[in-house]
Parts: structure tokens; sequence; C-alpha cells
């Protein structure tokens, strides 16, 4: 699966793009976030990985902005293992472990759209970043 | 069993014999926790036969921390007058050029993000770091500026120096409020979404000894990775509350940065998290059984760090485990709960001392003088009354929610207000409409109430210092807040005009 991150201006807001995109295509999308108001919003969704190019090519043409969402990353030798971070994540993507160490699990963390744990962190060890992975070549513009 | 044959069994024993079994490798150390586990299974007596001595430690962030340094004199030489490292503004408490780091001062160019505390963190790594000073010159000192970088190697003394450190337990803190709030505990969501606390619960030094039989001046600790000594009890402490602290000292150019790390809470400073760890001699049977102490012992209490006063709501009372479980009861609800402090260091921290002693490196000392028992923590003095809300609230023109536009627009015009509190039948808040709103309403030809009242209303309660309402009004672009009790009842209005005015004439 890929994550995309769609972000709708205030002439789109009101339409229903993403169910259109979801009948042309006949393909699922997964809708992990979304953030909009009359001002327009992000929506963060979730795609298999055959279907990404096209998904991405269809929201494009009906004016959306397509990019990939930014995920949070931790810094090992920064991290004090406070635990700061752990009970501000709303997806239980931080965790403790046994031995009290910060267990991050990266396909649980919705990134950007959340980053609640980011300005939390008093090792500064966590840090938005944009995706690295093979799937986002495709989805560049 | 041998000398059990020989010697009479005995129910003391001293820091001497403990430290003459140290020396021979035969001393029995055990972690707090692997302690509370022995008397667990074995009982006190068993635990006191057995165990010598009783390692803890404790990981996190201590304020009222810093170093002092003294860097040596220039040629020709300067009274420092002000000082910066790295550009943290340094104190210059004493003579030509002794200077303090303290851990909270912030930098000048990254203020929040860099300041004493990493500054310490790199001075212990060994990097280099840029002095700049400036005097007035005098005729011993003729020196009026100076820039030089500096490693700790350069330094005559490097010494840790806090003045409150290794809280006995502390706070678990919420925020009650309808905004987030950053803070000394961390980051609050609104509406206690989530709870933060800190503290190693079992395994604080002080909680193991909790009346202070074994631990004061002069007694031997692990401080920041290395050798340090408890210089006396630390300030605010108050041993009647379990509210002990502790002022320490210790050799920094011998410490680890791993147990000394510079930190940065959002919206509230930079800061020291500080690694601290006693050896607690198990003299007797009594204190075989104050360091079996559990976490489920430990309580602490929940509160509103919402309310922006010195007494803050206490809401509600947990244990250490309970925090250490992820979540906390108050009242119906369960909260998450974060800890700012490392229970993880803080075993490490433990476990270095016990390595430490088992390994002959490390002798226990025995205090000249045990820490106050009696000594209260008082709030400050003050001579100049504080202004709060109730010092300015109005009386507020409230309407219902079924009335008309015009009917609003004539209230305004004959009670000459800009703000009118929307309420229901109790009283209670629903909303807020302003002569702006009612004027662009009557140009558009809206005639519903309903459909131009602001439902998310920023408000204040009486008893709040001046300075936070006008804070939000400042940080919310808004002139005026509701002021509502509890219930959520409208009390009044607090304007930004009224607040201007005393505040103005205060100053």
């Amino acid at each position: 699966m890929a994550r995309i991150l769609l972000k709708f201006s205030e002439q789109i807001v009101d339409k229903p793009i993403v169910s259109q995109v979801i009948l042309d295509l006949k393909v699922p999308i997964i809708i992990i976030t979304a953030q909009l108001n009359s001002k327009g919003g992000e929506v963060l969704a979730e795609v298999a990985n055959e279907t990404l190019d096209k998904v991405v090519a269809a929201f494009r043409k009906k004016g959306v902005e397509v990019s990939l969402p930014k995920l949070i990353e931790v810094d090992k030798e920064k991290c004090i293992s406070c635990g700061s971070c752990v009970a501000l994540c709303p997806v239980e993507a931080i965790t403790l472990a046994e031995d009290c160490s910060i267990v991050f699990n990266k396909e649980k963390c919705v990134g950007s759209t959340c980053s609640a744990c980011v300005d939390a962190c008093p090792a500064r060890a966590i840090k938005s970043v944009k995706q690295n992975n093979h799937e986002v070549h495709s989805v560049r513009p | 069993m041998e000398e059990k044959a020989l010697k009479p069994q005995k129910n003391t024993r001293t820091v001497a014999e403990i430290n003459e079994k140290i020396r021979k490798g035969d001393a029995q150390v055990l972690t707090a926790e692997e302690m509370k586990r022995l008397v667990e299974s074995s009982g006190v007596e068993v635990a006191f036969k057995e165990v010598d001595v009783v390692t803890t430690g404790t990981f996190g962030a201590m304020c009222s921390s810093g170093a002092i340094i003294n860097v040596g004199h220039s040629d020709p030489p300067i009274k420092i007058d002000n000082a910066w490292i790295n550009n943290v503004p340094i104190c210059h408490p004493g003579a030509a050029v002794d200077l303090y780091i303290g851990a909270t001062a912030m930098s000048e160019t990254e203020p929040f993000e860099y300041g004493g505390g990493h500054l310490i963190e790199d001075l212990v790594k060994g990097e280099e770091v840029e002095l700049r000073a400036t005097a007035y010159g005098t005729d011993c000192y003729p020196r009026t500026q100076l820039k030089t970088n500096l490693t700790k190697d350069d330094l005559n003394q490097f010494y840790l120096l806090n003045f409150r450190n290794c809280y006995q337990h502390y706070n678990c803190a919420v925020n009650n409020r309808d905004e987030t709030i950053y803070t000394y505990m961390g980051k609050l969501l609104p509406r206690m979404k989530n709870a933060t606390y800190s503290g190693a619960g079992e395994l604080n030094p002080l909680m193991n000894d909790p009346d202070y039989e074994t631990i004061g001046i002069g007694t031997r600790i692990f401080l920041g990775g290395g050798q340090g000594y408890v210089i006396g009890e630390g300030t605010q402490h108050e041993a009647s509350s379990q509210n002990g602290t502790l002022m320490v000292r210790g050799d920094a150019k011998k410490m680890d940065p791993e147990f000394l790390r510079g930190a940065s809470f959002t919206r509230y400073g930079t800061t020291l998290y500080v690694g601290l760890g006693i050896p607690i001699p198990i003299l007797n049977e009594g204190l075989a059984k104050k360091t079996a102490i559990r976490d489920e012992e430990i309580f602490t209490n929940v509160v509103d760090y919402g309310v922006p006063r010195r007494e803050r709501p206490k809401l509600a009372k947990v244990n250490y485990k309970e925090l250490k479980s992820g979540s906390v009861t108050v009242g119906e609800r369960k909260i998450r709960v974060s800890s700012l402090s490392s229970l993880k260091t803080a075993r490490q921290v433990a476990f270095t001392l016990k390595e430490w002693i088992d390994a002959g490196e490390f002798f226990l000392s025995a205090p000249v003088e045990t820490l106050p028992l009696d000594t209260k923590f008082k709030g400050m003095k003050q001579t100049e009354p504080t202004a709060y809300v109730a010092n300015v609230m109005q009386a507020a023109v409230t309407c219902k929610e079924t009335e008309a536009v015009n009917a609003i627009a004539k209230r305004i015009v004959t009670k000459s207000v800009n703000h009118i509190m929307v309420v229901d039948d109790q009283g209670k808040l629903n909303g807020i409409v302003t002569s702006w709103d009612i004027t662009r309403a009557l140009a558009e030809g809206k005639t519903v109430l309903s459909d131009i009242v602001t439902r998310r209303v920023f408000t204040a309660k009486l008893d709040e210092p001046l300075e936070t309402a006008s804070k939000r009004m400042a940080q919310h672009h808004i002139s005026a807040l509701p002021v509502i009790d509890n219930e959520q009842r409208v009390l009044g209005i607090v304007t930004s005009e009224d607040v201007s005015k005393l505040l103005g004439r205060n100053q």
C-alpha cells in the first residue's frame, strides 16, 4: 500500500472528488485522516501500489494537489527514552517496549497530518521527513 | 555461615563495615528493583542479612541545575561583567573569571532550542565552545572585550553545581483548558486529553530512604555519569510533604553525556536532564524494609496545570504503578499518561552504580549531617497586589438564541456594548455575537441569530490572573472574553479595553 496526501483548494473542496475517483476507477481508497473545512484542507489516503499511478493522475486531473505525506522519524542517538511522545500519539504508533525503550511503528504513523509528537520531544529527536521509498518517484509531478 | 559461628548475629551494620566488604569484593549490592523482588520473595529479615547496599536512580529534567566554571585569566586580564558562551548568557556571580552556566538560560540566537543545558552537555562531550565577554575595565583588570574558544580541558574547574535536584516525587499534570498549553510538564492537550508525570517511582533515590537516615551532606552519589556529592538539602526541600530535594556537586570533567543531556521544552525553555543515583547502605532492618517500597505505595496528585495559579486544583490521587501502566483514572475518565523522565536511563543509573560498587570503584560515605526534616516551603511574600479577572469584570449583556437579529442590534445600542453572550435557560454560555457580526448580518439581510453566532468562544475564569486573560485575547486577536464558572454559566465579561486601563495604570 502507498500513502498519498491530497490537498483540496477552496475552489474544489465542496466537490465530491474522492467518490468520483473511486467510481471512475473502481478502486478502493482508504481515508486515514481528513482535515477539511470550507477553506480547503488535506486528506491522507492509502491506495494499493498497483493502482497508485492512475489514482494520482485522476486526482491531479480534477485539480487536487497530490504529494507524499511526510512521516515522522525518530533519531535513536538523540532520543533519551523519556516517553513524552507516547500518550500524545493518537494512533498508538509510538509505544514503550518492556525495557522502556521507545518503539516507533511507521506503518501506523499518519505523519505530517498529525505531528503531535514533534514539538513535545525535549530531545528534539523527532522530525517530520519526506517519505523515501521507491513508489514515491512515480508520484512526483 | 562460617562467619555466623565466629561472630554473634548483629542487627546493624556500619558504612565502614560495608566499605571494607567493597574493598574485599564481598559486598552484596542490589538495585532498588531487585531489592523489592527479594523482600517480596524472602522477607525483610533475609534481605537485611543478605544485602549491604541498594542502588537507586533517576533521570529527569532538573531545571535548577548548572555548572560553575573558572576560565583562567586572560592577558591583559579582564573582570568579566557580561558573558555569553555559544550565545547563551552566563552569570558572573563571583570574581573576575568565575562563571555559572544556568541550565535554563537560553541562547540569544536560538532561544527555546539551545540553552545552558545543551552547553553543559557540549562541554562534557569535549566540544569546543565560544566565550564572548565584556567588562567596564579597571586599573587591575584593564581589558573590556574578549572572544576565545575553549574546551573543558582549558577550564580550571568545571563542576556541576545543582541547587535543586532529585525531587522525591512529582505531580502528574493535566490541562482542563480549551487550548493546548506548553509547560515544564510538557505539552498538555486541551480538556485533559493527555497527562504527563515525572520521576522514577520505586527507583527514586529519596523514596528509598524517605526519612533521610543515610542521606545528607557528604553522601557520595552517582551524578551525571561521574561521582558527586550531596552538599545539603535542595532549595524548596520539605520533608513533611515528601517533597525532599537535594543540592549536589560533582566534577563535570569526568561526567558522561549519556547521563547529562540538554533538552528543550517547547514554549517553556531549555533545561538539563540529570542522571542521579544514591547508594543506600542497608544499616538495619528498617532500611531493608524502606528500600522495598513499591510503585503502588508511592502516590502523587493529578494537578490541573490549565489553572495559571500557584495553587492548582488537585483532581485525583494516583500511584506510580498506574502512571507507569500508561493511563490514569480521573473521575470517570481514563487518561493516557506519558513520562517526562526516562525509566530506562534511571535503571541504567542504578545498574551502573551497582557495577561500580561491585568493581570496588565506588565507596559509600556516611553524611556528616543528614537532610533536615523540619524545613517548610513557603510561597512568596508579595507586597503589591496582583490583578485578577475579577478586578475588571463587568456585567455581561446576554441574549437567547431564539431572539431576532434586530432585537440584538437594539440591545447593542441601548447598552452601548460590543459583545453579547448567547446563553441558555440556565445561563450557560452557548456562543457570542459582536456588533460586527450584527452589522454584517443586517447588511447581508440575515435575520436568524443562530446563523451568525460564534460557537467556539474563548473564555476566562474569575480567579485567573489578568495577564493570562490578556495574553489569550492577543493570541486569538479578540477583544473580549466571557467570564464563566465551572458549570459554563456566564458571570460577566472582561474586555481588552478594561485590561489595558488597569494594567497600564499599574505600570
